[in-house]
């Protein structure tokens, strides 16, 4: 399945009013203000997914992971190379000496980070849709990138897509990369591209109207 | 049927009572509204609140904080069906609890709180929150924080270590080169007038003044051996000058001398300009003509064949000035600033470039300093010669009495013109050394001061000689076999003062370190006299100890 590009920019767009909350909440939990890049989205196979992410995360990957079940359902996952994952906490709890690795303060850390991202995702994709998600706990995962499909799409053959959202995080003047990766049904793929579709045809009409 | 809803019933029943009263966490439920429904035995223990005392009250309303701290919107998100982490490193905990144990520091129990919706029929009915006391861990994430830290710094102060002792290791390196350094330039001037007195070309006038040169310079290369460890004091900056008032016009005809053959064989023509009136200056006369030696092989060195030297001295005002101009190399603008530089020199393509105005000129700078004079340098640049001036404070009293250093020993019968040295007629003088040479050279020099002189070639023969002849002074070396000089002075001084005991004496010894000159006047000796002796400060300290009865 391909995106039109119009349907890219909409999804963006709408991803975009998703980060900006992120950005706004960690800004707030930090004292420091956290601002998440404008977001770079694709649809891939997720049998492609591994070739589209690997160049990027080449060692250990730390994933925060939450199955999301509903009208739509799926995994949603917030991806950092490991030493962005480092480095992204160190900024966000004021560490000033850079650590050598992710305690479990730190996995918290990124965890509630993953947390309030995917839940701005995925919560504006339920006001869009006007359905309920639920979600399961958090989890925070250090593996290679290829255990990580693995065990995402491992056994779920309608799994078949997987929402690619690019983006960064800039905190005091560092940015630390990362993947929003949110794999789907089918059908919940059909769904949420009908639901963009529609809003982006509002968004056109309110345009028109200026 | 029935049996599996039972044992489920019973099971679901097992559960809570085990989240009630057997969980580690702090485990609370609401319904809907927030009002609790649930307050396990952990929570009461570790709030002090009862069950009974929360239960059915708004959860919000009982810790009005959590709105404060704006902890409430995730009990509202939970309530959309979100689930909430609450990680400890930002927020710190949940409900205020006291630390139970290890809690290094902190006030305040750490927690790591989960907050879910509860959800039946498709809505969300409720919340379910879990505690859990993370402050141990939190300590001993701490904890292994500040070890690494501190083996951080331990590898930062090895490497630490380690730069010191490489520095250490260059000054050692320092040391040696200025060692070397300061040997050979008395050294080129031996060689010199040595190898024109081998080719036995040289009028009478010129011999003499040969053997005077090869004379003063083999003395200050023996002096530069015993003052080893003087010029380590250069190096650290805590040289002692040893201050007299001295004439610039003799230690600047004395470094000229000594340089003059070097100069000769490069056909270079040395020009002087002495004012006899630029007079006598208070200062080290070793040190001054070590630095005009510097000065002059510099140029020396620098100057092309056929080139020229020209040497000034003149008083200027309240000041002695000694200009040093060469018609040699010069020195590039770039440098010139670092002439004096003794860092700026140990650099490799410096040294290799300027290798010649090497460490000479900081020690130069550092003696001249030393005198409260100020030397400084011009040049026009590269090829157009360079010009050192120094300038050092002038003495208004002129001394009649002539300087040690300007003694000027000849050989044979002439051994000894002490002018202007005291006299030591009609002093005794008992001389103790195992050596006859040394016995026989401090003999000689005191008879022809007018002593007399008893010899002793051990402590023994030194007692025996001290109630035979009643000297009026000792003499006495150190290091000898069987009873040494230390074990003579301490049985004289334990004599009483009609047997000598309070004799005056001096101390002869090889070895010239603080240490041991405090040792040599704390065993009983009033003078120490460095080996080799010294003919004009022989006679001195004698001269100085006559009369001076030893007080304990």
């Amino acid at each position: 399945m391909k995106l039109t590009e119009r349907q890219t920019d909409a999804l963006a767009e709408l991803i975009n009013i998703a980060f900006a909350r992120t950005g706004a909440a960690l800004s707030e939990l930090t004292g420091h203000r956290v601002v998440l890049n404008a977001p770079e989205v694709a649809i891939y196979r997720t049998e492609e997914l591994r070739g589209a992410l690997a160049k990027f995360v080449p060692g250990d990957v730390a994933s925060i992971h939450q199955v999301f079940a509903g009208p739509i359902a799926g995994d949603a996952l917030l991806l950092l190379n490991y030493a962005g994952a480092v480095h992204l906490t160190d900024l966000l709890t004021d560490e000033d000496q850079p650590s050598a690795f992710l305690d479990e303060s730190a996995r918290e850390v990124l965890t509630e980070v993953g947390n309030i991202l995917l839940n701005a995702c995925l919560g504006m994709f339920g006001n869009l849709l006007n359905v309920r998600v639920t979600f399961s706990v958090p989890r925070l995962h250090l593996e290679t990138l290829d255990e990580l499909i693995e065990s995402t799409t491992f056994n779920k053959p309608d799994m078949r897509f997987a929402l690619v959202v690019y983006t960064a995080f800039q905190i005091r003047d560092s940015s630390v990369k990362g993947f929003l990766v949110i794999v789907l049904s089918v059908a919940s793929l059909d769904r949420l591209i009908q639901e963009v579709d529609a809003w982006e045809a509002r968004q056109g009409d309110g345009d028109a109207m200026d | 049927m029935t049996e599996t809803s039972t044992k489920e019933t019973l099971l679901n029943a097992a559960v809570l009572r085990w989240m009630h009263d057997i969980a580690a966490q702090g485990i609370v439920t609401t319904d809907s509204e927030l009002n609790v429904v649930e307050w396990n035995a952990w929570m009461e223990e570790h709030t002090g609140k009862r069950a009974t005392d929360v239960i059915g009250k708004n959860l919000i309303e009982l810790f009005p904080e959590l709105i404060e701290r704006r902890l409430d919107r995730h009990y509202n998100w939970a309530l959309e069906g979100q689930v909430r982490v609450l990680s400890q490193a930002l927020h710190g905990y949940l409900i205020a609890m006291p630390v139970v144990s290890g809690g290094h520091g902190y006030a305040e129990m750490q927690q790591a709180v989960r907050i879910s919706p509860l959800t039946g029929d498709g809505s969300v009915i409720g919340t379910l929150t879990v505690i859990e006391d993370v402050t141990e861990r939190v300590a001993r994430e701490g904890e292994l924080q500040a070890q690494i830290e501190a083996r951080t710094r331990l590898l930062a102060s090895e490497k630490l270590a380690r730069s010191e002792a490489e520095r250490a290791n260059r000054l050692k390196d320092d040391f040696l080169a200025t060692i070397s350094h300061e040997l050979r330039n008395p050294l080129n001037a031996i060689m010199g007038w040595a190898h024109m007195l081998r080719l036995g070309k040289l009028n009478e006038a010129n011999v003499e003044r040969a053997v005077e040169t090869i004379y003063r310079n083999a003395k200050s290369q023996t002096q530069l051996v015993a003052d080893l460890l003087d010029v380590s004091r250069i190096i650290s900056g805590k040289l002692r000058l040893d201050v007299r008032t001295v004439d610039m016009i003799y230690i600047v005809n004395a470094a000229i001398d000594s340089i003059r053959p070097a100069a000769d064989a490069k056909g270079i023509l040395l020009q002087t300009m002495l004012d006899p009136a630029a007079g006598p200056i208070s200062g080290d006369a070793d040190r001054l003509q070590q630095v005009v030696w510097n000065l002059l092989t510099n140029a020396v060195k620098f100057t092309p064949k056929n080139g020229k030297i020209k040497v000034k001295v003149q008083r200027i005002d309240s000041h002695v000035e000694v200009v040093v101009s060469d018609s040699g190399v010069g020195i590039s603008k770039e440098f010139l600033p670092y002439v004096f530089d003794r860092f700026r020199q140990a650099d490799a393509s410096t040294t290799r470039i300027h290798g010649g105005l090497g460490l000479g000129l900081s020690i130069v700078r550092q003696l001249v300093d030393l005198h409260g004079g100020n030397i400084s340098v011009q040049s026009e640049g590269e090829g157009k010669g360079a010009t050192f001036t120094i300038t050092l404070p002038f003495v208004g009293v002129v001394s009649n009495h002539q300087e040690a250093e300007s003694v000027e020993p000849a050989q044979g019968d002439e051994f000894v013109s002490f002018d202007g040295l005291p006299s030591l007629v009609g002093l005794k003088v008992l001389v103790v050394d195992d050596e006859i040479d040394t016995r026989e050279l401090i003999s000689e020099v005191l008879k022809e001061c007018g002593s007399e002189v008893v010899l002793s070639a051990s402590a023994a023969e030194a007692l025996d000689a001290l109630e035979q002849h009643r000297p009026d002074i000792l003499i006495s070396d150190l290091g000898m076999p069987d009873e040494d000089g230390y074990s003579l002075i301490s049985k004289i001084r334990s004599l009483p003062p009609e047997r000598g005991g309070q004799i005056p004496a001096a101390a002869l010894t090889a070895y010239a370190r603080a240490e041991d000159r405090m040792r040599v006047l704390r065993s009983g000796f009033q003078f120490h006299l460095p080996k080799p002796v010294d003919s004009a400060e022989l006679v001195t300290v004698v001269a100085s100890l006559a009369g001076r009865a030893y007080k304990a």
